[in-house]
C-alpha cells in the first residue's frame, strides 16, 4: 500500500502545551458572561410569571396534613417512614456525607480524569446501576407501604393469608410474627444508662432495654438493606467483569446514590399525601387543622 | 513613494475619543480594550475581579459540555442571592410579630418587591440544584482524583452549607409552609442519638419553633452561613488554581 512506502517522519514535533491553550480573555470570560446573562434573564422571566409561595401566617395550632420539610430534605423524610428516626434523619446522611468526602482517598488512581465517563465500562456501569437503583427503590417503597401485597391480591388474586402476612411490609414482621414476650424487652445492661437528662421531648434516654423485633425492623433490616444492596450491586457488576477498578465501584455507588436520592425526593414531594400515605400526585391534597376536624 | 496621510477622524471617532480617552475615564480604566494577546493576559492577571482566573487555559476547558459552567453558575447564584437578599433585608424584620406582615408588605407595596422575593426564592432553588449537578459533573469527569482530593472535600462541605443556607432561609417568611417545614426538619435533627434533643434545642433556642428560632435562623442565614460559605468558596476557587486548573486526561 502507498502508505507503507511513504514513511511518516519518525520524530513528529510534539504539540507545545502553549499551542493547546486559549486565552481566558476573551474565550472564557465570554462564556462566563453569557451563561450568567442567560441565567439572569431566565430567572427574571420565571420570577415575573411565577410567584414564590406564601401561605397563611404561621400558626402552631394548625398542623397542615401532610407537613413536609423543604423539598431537598424530603428524601430524608421519606426514609423516616421506613426505619428508625435517628438512622434515617441523622446516621444515614452523616455516614453518607463522610463516605462521599472520602471518595478521593479511596480511589487514588489518577487515571480516567478530566473526561466524562472515561473508564472503559463507565457508561454501562452508570446506566445499569441507575436502572437497578431506580427499580429497586420503587419496589422497596411499594413493598414497605404494603402496595406489593395489595397489587398481588387485587390484580392476581394472590393472597398469603395469615401465615404470610408478616411479609406484607417491614413493620408487619414486628407485629405479625409470634415473637416471644421476653424478646420484646431484653435487658442487656444491668443498670440504667442515662446519657442525657430529659431536656429533649423524648424524655430520659435509657439504653438498657432492647425490643428485639422493633430493633430488627427499625435498624437491623434497614442497615442490611442500605449496606447490602449497594454491595451486592457492585459485587454483581464485578463478577460480570464490568467493575474492574475502584473508580468503577464508585461509579456504581455514586450513580446509585444519585438515583435513590432522586426517587426518594420525588416520592416524598409528589407521592405522599395525608398521613404520609402513598398516593398518586394528582390525588395529593393538603388539609389544615387537627386531624378529624380540619377546616376546609 | 509618498507617505499616505492618515484618514481624517470621523464624527464617531471624535465621540469615541471624547468618551474614552478623557482624564476621568483613564483614571478608572488605565488601559483601553485589550486587543493584543499580551494585554488580554495582563488584564486577567491584574484585574481584581478576574485574577482568580489563570491567563490561559487548555482549549478543551472552554467547551461548554466539559463543565456546563455549573460551578461558576453556583457561585453566580450565590452572588445574585446576596444582592436580592440585601434588598429584602431593607424591609424585613425577623420578629414573630412583623415577619409575615413584612413579607406581605414586600410583595404588595414595595416597588419590585415581589420580583425581588421571587428572584431570591427561585435562585435559592436553582443554587441547590446547580451545586448538586456540579457535584455530579465533578464526579463523572473524575475531577476529584489526585491532586484534587481535598478540593472535593471542600466541595462536600459547600454542598452541606448550601443546604443549610436554604434551610435557614425557609423559615423567614413565617407562613405555614415555613413554620411546619422547619418543625419537621428540626425534628429530623432532633432524632439524632444521644445529642439529638440538645442539638434541636440549640438550633431552635427552645423546644418549639418560635421567636428564638426565627432570630437564630435569620442571623445564620444573612451573616453566619454566608461568611462561612465565602471562606470555603475562597479556598475552593484558590485550590482549583493551585491544583493546576480543571482536570485533564493524563
Amino acid at each position: 500500500m502507498a502508505t507503507a512506502v511513504v514513511a511518516r517522519p519518525v520524530a513528529r514535533p510534539q504539540p507545545r502545551a502553549r499551542d493547546e491553550e486559549v486565552l481566558v480573555w476573551p474565550d472564557l470570560i465570554f462564556i462566563e458572561f453569557i451563561s450568567a446573562l442567560v441565567f439572569t434573564v431566565g430567572l427574571l422571566i420565571l420570577s415575573t410569571f411565577m410567584n414564590a409561595p406564601l401561605l397563611d401566617q404561621a400558626n402552631p395550632d394548625v398542623t397542615p396534613n401532610p407537613s413536609k420539610a423543604p423539598w431537598y430534605l424530603l428524601n430524608l423524610q421519606e426514609l423516616l417512614l421506613h426505619m428508625n428516626a435517628a438512622m434515617a434523619g441523622i446516621i444515614v446522611p452523616t455516614v453518607w456525607l463522610i463516605l462521599l468526602a472520602a471518595f478521593p482517598y479511596f480511589d487514588r488512581d489518577n487515571e480516567g480524569q478530566g473526561a466524562w465517563f472515561a473508564t472503559e465500562n463507565a457508561w454501562r456501569i452508570t446506566i445499569a446501576s441507575g436502572i437497578v437503583a431506580f427499580v429497586g427503590t420503587w419496589v422497596l417503597i411499594l413493598w414497605d407501604t404494603g402496595k406489593v401485597a395489595y397489587f398481588l391480591h387485587a390484580w392476581f388474586g394472590l393472597s398469603g393469608g395469615d401465615t404470610l402476612r408478616f411479609l406484607e411490609n417491614v413493620r408487619s414482621m414486628q407485629s405479625q410474627l409470634p415473637w416471644p414476650e421476653w424478646s420484646r424487652s431484653i435487658t442487656y445492661l444491668p443498670f440504667e444508662l442515662r446519657i442525657l437528662d430529659g431536656t429533649g421531648r423524648g424524655g430520659p434516654t435509657t439504653f438498657q432495654h432492647l425490643d428485639l423485633p422493633a430493633w430488627l425492623v427499625e435498624q437491623a433490616i434497614p442497615i442490611v438493606a442500605l449496606v447490602g444492596l449497594p454491595s451486592l450491586l457492585i459485587y454483581t457488576l464485578w463478577r460480570m467483569g464490568w467493575v474492574v477498578s475502584r473508580r468503577d465501584a464508585l461509579l456504581a455507588l455514586f450513580t446509585g446514590f444519585v438515583v435513590v436520592f432522586g426517587v426518594l425526593t420525588l416520592v416524598g414531594t409528589a407521592f405522599r399525601g395525608q398521613g404520609q400515605e402513598l398516593v398518586l400526585p394528582w390525588q395529593l391534597k393538603v388539609s389544615e387543622g387537627i386531624p378529624g376536624q380540619e377546616a376546609h | 513613494m509618498a507617505v499616505e496621510a492618515p484618514p481624517k477622524p470621523t464624527l464617531a471617532d471624535k465621540i469615541y475619543d471624547k468618551l474614552f480617552h478623557n482624564y476621568v475615564w483613564k483614571s478608572i480604566f488605565r488601559t483601553g480594550y485589550p486587543n493584543t494577546p499580551r494585554n488580554q493576559m495582563l488584564i486577567v492577571a491584574t484585574n481584581v475581579f478576574l485574577h482568580l482566573h489563570p491567563t490561559r487555559i487548555h482549549r478543551t476547558h472552554v467547551k461548554i459540555t466539559h463543565t456546563y459552567c455549573l460551578g461558576g453558575l453556583s457561585f453566580f447564584m450565590f452572588l445574585g442571592l446576596t444582592v436580592t437578599g440585601i434588598l429584602l433585608m431593607f424591609y424585613y424584620v425577623p420578629s414573630v410579630e412583623r415577619a409575615y406582615l413584612d413579607i406581605q408588605n414586600i410583595t404588595t407595596t414595595v416597588q419590585f418587591g415581589q420580583l425581588m422575593r421571587n428572584m431570591h426564592r427561585w435562585m435559592a432553588h436553582a443554587m441547590v440544584i446547580l451545586v448538586f449537578l456540579h457535584m455530579m459533573r465533578v464526579f463523572y469527569t473524575g475531577a476529584y482524583k489526585p491532586p484534587r482530593e481535598f478540593n472535593w472535600v471542600v466541595g462536600v462541605i459547600l454542598l452541606v452549607l448550601t443546604f443549610l443556607l436554604s434551610f435557614t432561609g425557609y423559615l423567614l417568611p413565617w407562613d405555614q409552609l415555613a413554620f411546619w417545614a422547619i418543625t419537621v426538619g428540626s425534628e429530623i435533627a432532633g432524632s439524632a442519638p444521644v445529642l439529638g434533643p440538645k442539638t434541636r434545642f440549640w438550633m431552635l433556642g427552645g423546644f418549639e419553633v418560635g421567636p428564638n428560632a426565627l432570630i437564630r435562623f435569620y442571623t445564620l442565614h444573612v451573616i453566619g452561613l454566608p461568611l462561612l460559605a465565602a471562606i470555603f468558596m475562597a479556598v475552593h476557587f484558590w485550590r482549583i488554581r493551585r491544583d493546576g486548573g480543571l482536570a485533564r486526561p493524563l
